[in-house]
């Protein structure tokens, strides 16, 4: 069951004010755990349980006439959480507001410290906008900490990255929602691995670059042996080939790092954008 | 024209979604005899005049076309005796809906079911409309007939919100079935008694959605005003149908073929694995009733 917050009682409350511009918290906070979740959300509470959240705190604020504002405040446990869940939907442009945030059609969503932060107009209006990014430094400025992101993602070359793309994340369905590898988890992803993909346009083209780090070297090992064998048996322990597109698929393993570059557009640009990753990782 | 291109990716993609896929699977036997028999009718009925705005059913035309499809899906004269083939005066009956704040099953369809149960002979006092109650509600646990209603929509985790998902409320713990995209969702169907119990699945699609977007898988951009409804006793044949015209309205919107980032696997694994229905669109008699403009299939 969810519960009720009474104002002032749940410290994540303390975090979202109780009017904005005309707009008011009337009803009570509803907070909600990872079995809870999907009491409230009907189709992505796996997604925030795929990033470990640990508590959400729903504020919803009204005002006559207005579109309602929902406030979710994820208290994602770490700031790597935090991160990757903010990185799973990076439509919109930056708007500046915590380490980093995207807005788009009444959507504001940003990260600070180890939480997430979705702010949305049910409606989107030129007011309704305006207040979503008043709340949101509001929120942002509540929130004292900052957090670190992933380490993994500072191996990422920005040359070309498209957008801010980097995707962080855990699972293979993840993985799968934003570049399609395969259905079985070929790559023995799991929660405790940390994975992370980079989206790059090259003048029309485009690749993308998946880096995996596993808890240990022998699961490392295994999973390049085993992507070898399903995803590209005729490469063999080149670890390279020209797929069905005319573009390179390339892979490679030190230690525990795993990188795959994808639909890279040439054999020496996927070898040379492994290498340029690898020359960082010790 | 070119063929297109068939790479690695896509044929992995497919394999995961054809029908081979389900050959290694365990539990062959047929869960529901009655509708692993034969060729399950699904009746699609649209009519222009299904909303009065945006999101919002007109009643009376709501009823017309539930009455309209009841009647032709059992091959009977009126609406009631209809029903009668479904449930008895006697039952104890569960109108399974869905009350997701942005898209629910509506009020107007609830009612519109409640009535010929009503009209059916089942006391009020046997009637039940729940979602997340149907666990602790006293009707839903001794219901003998359960109405399986919900619209249509994609879904963030398992593809596509339909018929077969809608009763995952019934269970204790939802993540439980959410395993590898919710593929073996079917099972909660057999685990739980629902499949002999659940009398009739109505996919409601005067408002689907078709894209998923935000904290809340949520946007009115992505619905549109379909202004249909679809039924049959198979839920499998019905998601199928539903996702069918789902997919369709992607390609015209988005000018391409953008397969949906999570496929609607636990449909095809349904039918292949679990034996709950027919996934298969040939071995689907498809009944069309009503208004034909855009009707994408």
């Amino acid at each position: 069951m969810s519960n009720h917050v009474g104002r002032g009682k749940g410290d994540l409350g303390a975090f979202l004010p109780k009017e904005i511009n005309g707009w008011e918290a009337k009803e009570q906070d509803v907070l909600y755990d990872p079995e809870t979740i999907f009491d409230y959300i009907d189709g992505a509470g796996e997604i925030y349980r795929a990033y470990n959240f640990q508590r959400l705190l729903a504020r919803h604020y009204t005002k006559e006439a207005n579109p309602r504002i929902i406030a979710d405040l994820f208290d994602m446990g770490s700031s790597k959480n935090a991160y990757g869940v903010f990185t799973h939907d990076l439509e919109g442009e930056d708007v500046g507001i915590g380490q980093d945030s995207t807005y788009k059609g009444g959507l504001l969503s940003f990260w600070k410290g180890r939480f997430f932060v979705s702010l949305y107009a049910e409606e989107e209006t030129e007011e309704a906008k305006k207040v979503l990014l008043l709340l949101g430094k509001k929120v942002a400025s509540a929130i004292k900490q900052e957090g670190d992101p992933p380490s993994l993602v500072a191996f990422f070359p920005l040359e070309n990255l498209k957008d801010k793309r980097i995707h962080f994340f855990y699972n293979h369905l993840i993985l799968n929602y934003h570049y399609f590898v395969a259905d079985e988890n070929i790559l023995l992803l799991g929660q405790e691995t940390e994975a992370a993909l980079a989206n790059y346009a090259q003048g029309k083209e485009m690749f993308y670059v998946l880096l995996v780090r596993y808890p240990g070297e022998e699961r490392a090992r295994n999973a390049y042996e085993g992507f070898i064998e399903t995803y590209m048996p005729e490469a063999g322990s080149s670890g390279i080939l020209q797929t069905e597109n005319g573009k390179w698929t390339a892979v490679r393993l030190k230690k525990d790092l795993l990188v795959i570059v994808f639909d890279g557009l040439s054999e020496s640009h996927a070898k040379n954008t492994i290498e340029r990753i690898l020359e960082q990782h010790e | 024209m070119a063929e297109k291109l068939v790479t690695r990716r896509d044929f992995l993609r497919m394999a995961a979604l054809s029908p081979i896929a389900g050959v290694f699977a365990t539990g062959m036997k047929p869960m529901n005899g009655q509708i692993s028999s034969g060729q399950p009718r699904v009746v699609l009925i649209r009519d222009q005049k299904a909303l009065v705005s945006f999101k919002k059913p007109d009643p009376e035309v709501v009823q017309y076309m539930l009455d309209e499809a009841v009647i032709k899906l059992l091959d009977e004269k009126n609406p009631v005796d209809a029903w009668k083939r479904l449930v008895k005066a006697s039952d104890i009956v569960g109108i399974k809906t869905n009350v997701m704040h942005y898209l629910p099953t509506t009020p107007e369809v609830e009612q519109a079911i409640k009535k010929r149960v009503l009209d059916v002979g089942v006391s009020e006092q046997n009637i039940s409309i729940d979602d997340r109650g149907v666990r602790r509600n006293p009707v839903f646990q001794k219901a003998t007939a359960i109405i399986n209603a919900r619209p249509a929509r994609t879904h963030h985790w398992s593809g596509m919100g339909g018929c077969i998902k809608n009763h995952i409320m019934f269970v204790p713990r939802a993540s439980a079935y959410h395993a590898d995209s919710c593929a073996d969702l079917a099972v909660l169907w057999k685990e739980f008694n629902l499949i002999e119990r659940t009398k009739l699945n109505i996919l409601v699609m005067l408002n689907p959605q078709f894209h998923t977007v935000g904290p809340h898988s949520y946007n009115d951009k992505y619905v549109w005003e379909y202004k249909g409804i679809i039924i049959s006793q198979d839920p499998v044949a019905v998601d199928t149908v539903g996702l069918m015209i789902i997919e369709a309205k992607r390609r015209e919107y988005f000018g391409k073929d953008l397969p949906m980032q999570t496929p609607a696997k636990h449909i095809r694994i349904a039918d292949t694995k679990h034996n709950l229905g027919v996934s298969d669109p040939k071995k689907i008699k498809l009944i069309k009733l009503g208004w034909k403009e855009d009707i994408l299939i």
